[in-house]
């Protein structure tokens, strides 16, 4: 049945061969009913039966485990939900390409393979398999983030990426050769043995490198916010509502080995974490590209997520189970959470840059008239990744502070300090989202339109918003089923570690049931809105309702450009935070004996503190250093005929000797 | 539910209470304390002007901002009895329903597309989210020296005992007072009476509303600042008997509306760039509470 399963999946290769006009169709076909088959596979193991068998591959790579337990199966459901609801956005999204038959084509068969990989990534448990599958997985999102590739900056970004991606894979690379050497295996069972006899501290921070260069902890972030802007808003919406937890996938993964020095990775986590989330939303708050604003959210929420394992690390350490619980838990059901408002987010926005052909929410305004679902869409999910009650991002938000509060508790006064800081941080991060999207949604949806489009925006199709309407409803059965969710979560974290076997979950249920008391109270308040409403409704019916110009201070030839713009909004913002939010201006000053100024233009935008201080100084040197050798490279077949007599020879002279 | 009437009581003198101070204060003998409610009354029965420019949010804004504030006052108890709603963490729940009700009246200052609204809210988002750690680590404090961590739990354990327990009362006092200041946008952080649009926060934000809404809008303030005030009064009250504790949380109530009146008289706000810091020097504070619990509890051993 398995076989029958996987067998299917070269089936859908066949994409390649359909034509055009079809080709959406039926990748949406095939990776709904890739999803469905593999979901299926999956199903048991959420309920805690691991699925475990030995797939032969060959005399190379031996025996190839593949095991789906709870955490596998939990990422492969918010894989195929996401990767379903974002091949259906895409056919809308991309029907404006249809001429262009070679990008679709490319893109479709990609994106199968691509969704395929992310799969794989989660069941394959050797390390040489997993590598594989995780570079399949680089390499197609790679040329699904190229898909507009006549635009210098979008193979720019990609290019970036690819690097970026394969500085993971060498780190990953090394940390799977490292249990090799050790131990003698790929097969994952043998980091138990690693991390049995050795030190788990130089391993973990070499795989947390790795995968965290895939999830975006600060300082390794610094694809996230090119790679997004210039992917297709489906691409940006699976890669940052999936791709990016798969790096957390993997460190939970290397975290379910792990045997001593909890206390120590957890404290290094959560304060990576912490300064992560922050980082994150605080460039995001200041971005005027609202998809690069979206791609520094997610950098933040990975920072909300690794606060949760860095909780749940020092559960262990500690031997607190409500620690632990809480902690993965948090972070377990944020990394759906997350999956869920940011792809609504990633695929709104989308609709917008659709019908305005611009990521600069400077240029907007005034939209939720032209695009009043839109417009809702993108507010809900603004809300919920804002933490907001009756959002989803409420519960898992709140399931954190709990891991915190529970974690002030212990008795070391460093642990103590930390976490109170960690809430104190938490808070801030909550602050600002509320500031950045308020912002966003204020400045891209309300008031009057900045600049005159040169298309009128219209509502965009069905099929666009059909899985964001899909997304919110699976939203809500967070909000108001969370027991569900929590009971999953707690059986599949039951049996994650060897550290944690006797664990008891009893004080994480009792908060799963402070929990579902919450979810009828957030229903209370839709209702006490509601009637609120309605009392507003009835009294005011029968008074006078008149419609006038917005208060000027008595000004009566206001303007659309007069408008308080997103730029402002964040600027006070950006001024106090100024060591780290890099402001650059372009402008000519005007000169002292300029009497009449010439029309001039101003431009200002802000620098990634990271990019800018230290990546992009480091790789300028390298390309710097790297031409003092240049002189081998001349290209005069000549010089590399002698290079080549000179090897020879070389190898002549050292044989000849015996020196090898 | 005895908070609930409680904090309505209150609130219906609070903001009159201030008022009256102030204009005793100046030397005139102003309108009686009722005279808020009363405007308030009269607005409900008012029509509205809506700008041409707004739309859907700016008339659900108002709405949402007085349903976030009741039902965040339904999570504040008073003394050994519960607020209607009461779990463990409440206080986060507490504080992210107000985020709601700010988010909606942000956007809604932001719907209106005037070149002051804006700047009003991006003032209020910027305070607000200052404020926000002096209130999470105060929570967290208490929360870590009693060993509970819903309101009603903390303040029923909260014993005054030890000097540095006066000295943690008096700073939570202190900023609590201070975070209702920013919520409510008054001294020092916001001149409620200013003239000038560029000047002003929280009324620049609701210029444009009228009528019912900005009736809605106005009570919610009100019933905020008793809301505020009824947290400081927690602090004391404890297990104090009914008898006692009501009559306290109206003497408390009433010296806080006080002593917002007189600052309001004789201080002037401060510069707008230093709102800011003097926010994040609130964290301080706060961070001494911290420093003071770990001191009580011995952990510096």
């Amino acid at each position: 049945m398995i076989i029958a399963v996987l067998l299917f999946q070269l089936v859908s290769l066949l994409v390649f061969f359909i034509p055009t006009k079809h080709k959406a169709l039926f990748a949406s076909l095939i990776v709904i009913l890739n999803s469905l088959a593999t979901s299926w596979l999956a199903f048991p193991a959420l309920s805690g039966n691991t699925i475990e068998f030995l797939f032969n591959a060959g005399s190379f790579l031996g025996e190839i485990p593949i095991r789906i337990d709870g955490l596998s199966a939990w990422f492969i459901f918010i894989i195929n939900f996401t990767s379903i609801t974002g091949v259906i956005y895409g056919t809308g999204y991309l029907r404006a390409y249809n001429e262009t038959a070679a990008k679709l084509n490319l893109h479709w068969l990609m994106f199968i393979v691509f969704h395929l990989s992310m799969v794989w990534v989660c069941m394959l448990q050797n390390g040489f398999a997993f590598l594989i599958a995780w570079e399949i997985m680089s390499l197609s999102s790679m040329l699904l983030v190229i898909f507009d590739h006549n635009n210098p900056k979008t193979i720019k970004a990609g290019i970036n990426y690819l690097v970026q991606m394969h500085i993971s894979v060498v780190f990953l690379t090394v940390g799977f050769l490292w249990v090799y050497f050790e131990t003698g295996t790929f097969s994952f069972d043998a980091f138990n043995t690693y991390f049995g006899a050795n030190s788990n501290i130089w391993l973990f921070v070499v795989f947390f490198v790795g995968f965290g260069l895939k999830a975006g902890f600060i300082p390794l972030h610094s694809w996230l916010p090119h790679a997004h802007p210039a992917a297709p808003s489906h691409i940006s919406g699976v890669m940052s509502g999936v791709i990016v937890k798969l790096g957390i996938y993997g460190i939970i993964r290397i975290i379910s080995f792990l045997k001593s020095d909890y206390l120590l990775l957890g404290e290094i986590v959560i304060t990576i974490s912490i300064l992560t989330g922050l980082y994150g939303i605080m460039n995001a708050a200041v971005h005027r590209d609202f998809k690069r604003m979206l791609a520094y959210c997610t950098i933040e929420n990975i920072g909300i997520i690794g606060i949760g394992i860095g909780i749940g690390l020092m559960g262990i350490g500690n031997g607190s189970p409500i620690m632990y619980y809480l902690g993965f838990g948090g972070a377990l059901l944020h990394v759906l959470n997350h999956s869920l408002f940011k792809s609504l987010l990633f695929y709104s926005a989308g609709s917008v840059y659709q019908q305005t052909h611009t990521r600069d929410m400077d240029k907007l305004g005034g939209l939720i008239k032209l695009m009043p679902k839109t417009a809702i869409l993108f507010l809900i999910g603004a809300l919920a990744i804002g933490g907001i009650p009756p959002f989803n991002g409420f519960v898992s938000e709140f399931i954190l502070y709990s891991g915190l509060i529970e974690g002030i508790k212990s008795n070391d006064l460093g642990q103590i300090s930390l976490l109170i800081l960690s809430i104190a941080g938490l808070s801030i991060i909550g602050g600002v989202s509320i500031l950045t999207f308020t912002k966003t949604f204020g400045t891209i949806f309300l008031g009057s339109p900045r600049e005159t489009l040169k298309h009128k925006p219209t509502e965009v199709s069905k099929t666009m918003l059909f899985p964001q309407y899909a997304i919110i409803a699976v939203m809500l059965t967070v909000v108001f089923a969370p027991k569900f969710y929590l009971n999953i979560i707690g059986n599949l974290l039951k049996g994650l570690s060897s550290a944690t076997v006797g664990f008891d979950i009893t004080g994480f249920t009792n908060y799963a049931s402070t929990i579902s008391n919450i979810s009828i109270y957030s229903a209370c308040f839709i209702g006490l809105i509601i009637l609120i409403w309605a009392i507003r409704w009835l009294a005011t019916q029968r008074l006078p309702v008149a419609s006038n110009a917005t208060w000027g201070c008595g000004y009566v030839a206001p303007n659309a450009h007069m408008q308080y713009t997103g730029k402002s909004f964040s600027k006070p913002l950006g001024k106090i935070f100024s060591f780290f939010l890099i402001e650059r201006k372009n402008f000519d000053e005007l000169s002292t004996g300029e009497i009449f100024p010439k029309e001039r233009s101003y431009s200002s935008y802000y620098h990634d503190f990271f990019e800018f201080r230290f990546i992009t100084r480091f790789s300028h040197q390298l390309v710097n250093s790297s031409g003092y050798f240049k002189f081998i490279q001349n290209g005069k077949v000549q010089s590399y005929v002698l290079y080549g007599i000179v090897f020879i020879l070389a190898i002549l002279i050292i044989s000849a000797l015996n020196i090898i | 539910m005895l908070s609930l009437l409680l904090i309505l009581v209150a609130a219906l003198f609070f903001t009159g209470i201030i008022i009256r101070t102030k204009s005793l204060a100046s030397g005139r003998k102003g309108p009686g304390i009722i005279q808020p409610i009363k405007d308030v009354i009269r607005l409900f029965k008012k029509g509205s002007v809506y700008s041409q420019t707004t739309s859907i949010i700016f008339q659900i804004a108002p709405t949402i901002y007085f349903a976030s504030v009741v039902m965040a006052m339904l999570v504040i108890p008073f003394g050994q009895s519960k607020g209607i709603i009461s779990f463990n963490g409440d206080f986060i729940f507490f504080a992210y329903v107000l985020a709601l009700g700010k988010f909606f009246s942000i956007i809604s200052a932001l719907d209106t597309g005037s070149s002051f609204e804006g700047m009003g809210a991006s003032r209020e988002a910027l305070y607000s989210m200052f404020a926000e750690p002096a209130f999470f680590i105060l929570m967290g404090s208490l929360a870590l020296l009693t060993g509970y961590t819903s309101f009603h739990e903390i303040f029923a354990a909260l014993h005054v005992g030890s000097y540095i327990s006066y000295a943690i009362t008096v700073l939570a006092t202190f900023v609590l007072v201070m975070v209702a200041m920013i919520e409510n946008s008054r001294m020092p952080i916001d001149d409620p009476k200013t003239h000038l649009e560029l000047t002003m926060v929280h009324e620049v934000m609701i210029l444009d509303n009228s009528g019912f809404d900005l009736g809605l809008i106005l009570t919610a303030g009100f019933m905020k600042f008793a809301i505020y005030g009824a947290l400081v009064v927690n602090l004391f009250i404890g297990m104090v008997r009914y008898e006692y504790a009501i009559p306290m949380f109206f003497a408390i109530q009433f010296l806080m509306a006080v002593s917002i009146g007189l600052i309001e008289s004789f201080m002037a706000r401060f510069r707008m760039s230093h709102n800011a810091q003097f926010i994040v020097a609130l964290t301080s504070v706060s961070l001494l509470i911290f420093f003071a619990v770990l001191l009580i509890l011995g952990k510096f051993a």
